[in-house]
């Protein structure tokens, strides 16, 4: 069996997040979704799990996510470096970086990553979508889509280690075409909601990195409805 | 002052033509009034009352029923029945309560508030009530997260202070917490347990306890998360009551208000939990105002609900109905399939929830459609599900990951062709589900379903 950890759902659900982990899981009777409460401690940290996920939560709850990993940083560390699997979406994506800025406050990440976040409260919410190309290591670009609804954009430079790099749309702040961050298979996009059924292609790829056979659950709608989704974005989205 | 008497002088002017043109639901002069006086609102004469009332679902049954309660008592209210819920509509309903002297010529502005926009708008209106119905998960784009909606709603009251009365549900675990350490009197209303059994949500409104991030848990629940609640680490629970429903009839059409020195019952105008909820904080309001019990109840009685939210036609004993359902607010929408799952009758949906203006924008978030309980409608008395639009294969993947059966799901992208889809055979209701602000949309799709039936009758 696969184990895969989907991380504070009570917390990190606010826009369906945990429609993620929960999908790869019926597309697979191989994988072991555990679900872990912000009050105990992780799987990973005593297990070898195979994939750990993370999704988008309120403000004051992602400062308090930050204390609760803080303790596990060398683990989480080291579990990158051996190629876990991590998916993180939304603005938990800020998290693993160096710091966030709200007004005044300087709220200290993981730091795991070199940038740093700033929230813009006051502000009108951004909310935008993205077109952008991932490569595998098998050379093959896989196409990802994704929605961003944000108070914040993250600063730094992102060449180093994007996730994508972004076709229509905006990357970690609206300067950048680079979208997200990957470290080995640490995949963190600042992406929200159902992000592996909105992205067949990425959960396939996924699967594949688990050595799980690739076939989705409800595949042929799942692929009408991205590729319906895509063309629209294309024909859309300037 | 010049400034604001110019903008004053401006915005009546272009009212005033508005007006002349057929065109009095518009609110073009408040933008041009707050475009040409910033603090426009803080600065013009304000009547001797000013309610306020916000929350994310409710505040248009309560705020009608606030200014109808007003009218019928003889007063002269100003009220935005359009739904002009921010700035710019606050500013053309304080507008029309004076005269171009900033004379205020009214008794009352009832203003209903968008829940976003209250920190902007409320502090300089200084409102002398302000109704909360409650704080439920809604559009991502216009709201974000509740826990957003409440720190917005917070700032108005820690701007208020003591000048506004805070009128609050007690039974929702986020909204009661408003007000708190704002020198505000906090006034609650509530409901005992109605035996409402409510169906389970995916996506919680508030997950975690507000105070200690305690697990919270209920008593019982009336809906989604309001209820009678309490922190498992805390003391956080539900606040005593001022106004406490203590016993709700909805088959009946009753609902008993106990207060400390007494109780009344009052006539309901629909069978929902919700509407009681809305009638409760509207009576909360009015014994704040000093209204009595009887008069409180006689014109309640009066009272309908607004035809917007539901019409029907009946034809050959089969009822066809548009009912607005709020797509992207994932507690109406939500809401709404609870009520069809729940209700007994032999029925088919259409969904035409896609927001119109998407189809030529970028296409709207997939994330609502995964944080609503789309799992409620997979019930045996729901045969058919037709889903229209450009959205329509994302809702179809989304009703078969619910449990939907294949076989109960049509996609249809040209909304135009649904009504050939509709199998009237056996059964008892047609429902097309359409997005609020689109009625006339929902209604024509209805109606050429009926027509279409009229067609296959005839041959």
């Amino acid at each position: 069996m696969k184990i895969v950890e989907n991380l504070f759902p009570e917390l990190c659900n606010i826009f369906g997040e945990s429609s993620s982990p929960a999908y790869l899981a019926r597309c697979s009777d191989e994988i072991d979704l555990r679900q872990t409460n912000h009050k105990t401690v992780p799987a990973f940290v005593t297990e070898d799990v195979d994939m750990v996920y993370l999704g988008c939560s309120p403000e004051s709850k992602q400062e308090q996510i930050i204390e609760v990993l803080r303790p596990y940083l060398g683990r989480i560390r080291e579990l990158i470096e051996k190629g876990t699997i991590f998916l993180v979406t939304g603005n938990a994506v800020e998290i693993f970086g160096r710091e966030i800025r709200d007004g005044d406050r300087v709220i200290p990440a993981l730091g795991l990553f070199d940038f740093y976040s700033v929230r813009y409260m006051d502000r009108e919410r951004h909310n935008s979508q993205y077109i952008a190309a991932f490569a595998t290591e098998a050379g093959e670009t896989i196409t990802l889509l994704g929605h961003r609804s944000q108070f914040s954009f993250s600063y730094g430079d992102f060449s180093r280690e994007p996730l994508a790099s972004v076709e229509l749309g905006i990357g970690m702040n609206p300067d950048t075409k680079y979208e997200g961050l990957r470290r080995n298979h640490f995949f963190g996009t600042y992406s929200l909601g159902p992000y592996l059924i909105m992205n067949p292609l990425f959960t396939k790829y996924l699967l594949r990195l688990m050595g799980l056979d690739d076939s989705l659950c409800y595949e042929r709608e799942a692929m009408k409805a991205y590729e319906y989704r895509r063309d629209e974005l294309r024909r859309t989205l300037h | 002052m010049i400034r604001f008497y110019i903008a004053l002088w401006a915005a009546k002017l272009v009212d005033a033509i508005l007006t002349l043109r057929g065109d009095r639901q518009n609110d073009r002069a408040g933008y041009i009034a707050n475009r040409l006086c910033p603090d426009f609102m803080a600065r013009v004469t304000k009547p001797k009352l000013v309610v306020a009332i916000t929350g994310t679902n409710g505040k248009t049954t309560t705020s009608t029923l606030v200014c109808n309660m007003l009218r019928s008592k003889g007063k002269k209210v100003s009220f935005n029945e359009w739904g002009a819920n921010i700035n710019a509509g606050y500013s053309i309903n304080l507008l029309r309560c004076v005269d171009i002297f900033n004379r205020c010529r009214v008794d009352a502005s009832v203003l209903e508030a968008d829940e976003n926009s209250t920190c902007e708008g409320m502090p300089m209106i200084r409102p002398d009530y302000m109704v909360v119905t409650n704080i439920c998960k809604d559009s991502l784009r216009r709201n974000g997260h509740p826990e957003y909606i409440f720190d917005r709603i917070n700032r108005a009251f820690a701007a208020l202070g003591g000048r506004t009365v805070a009128i609050l549900n007690a039974n929702d675990p986020i909204s009661s917490e408003l007000a708190r350490n704002t020198g505000a009197r906090r006034v609650f209303f509530g409901m005992d347990d109605i035996h409402a059994d409510p169906l389970e949500n995916r996506v919680k409104d508030v997950a975690v306890c507000p105070r200690c991030g305690g697990e919270i848990r209920y008593h019982y629940r009336h809906y989604r998360h309001i209820g009678d609640f309490y922190c498992t680490d805390c003391d956080f629970a539900t606040p005593a009551m001022d106004y406490r429903a203590s016993g709700v009839d909805l088959d009946k059409g009753t609902i008993t208000v106990a207060e400390r020195d007494g109780a009344a019952t009052y006539p309901l105008m629909s069978d929902t939990v919700f509407y009681a909820f809305n009638t409760l904080s509207a009576v909360a309001l009015f014994r704040e105002l000093g209204y009595s019990r009887q008069e409180i109840a006689d014109f309640l009685a009066t009272q309908k609900v607004p035809k917007i939210r539901e019409s029907v036609v009946e034809y050959d004993g089969i009822r066809y109905y548009a009912y607005a359902a709020k797509g992207q607010n994932i507690s109406a929408a939500s809401t709404v399939f609870e009520h069809l799952a729940k209700d007994p009758s032999v029925k088919e949906l259409v969904f035409s929830l896609d927001e119109v203006q998407d189809a030529n924008h970028p296409p709207e978030t997939l994330s609502w459609l995964y944080e609503t309980d789309y799992e409620f409608l997979n019930v045996p008395q729901i045969r058919k599900i037709i889903v229209g639009g450009h959205m329509c294969h994302a809702h179809r993947l989304r009703l078969l990951l619910a449990g939907v059966p294949e076989e109960k799901i049509v996609c249809v992208e040209n909304e135009a062709d649904v009504p050939q889809y509709v199998d009237t055979e056996g059964i008892d209701r047609v429902y097309v589900l359409y997005e609020i602000d689109f009625v006339t949309k929902g209604q024509q799709i209805r109606d050429a379903i009926v027509e279409r039936a009229r067609e296959v009758k005839g041959k």
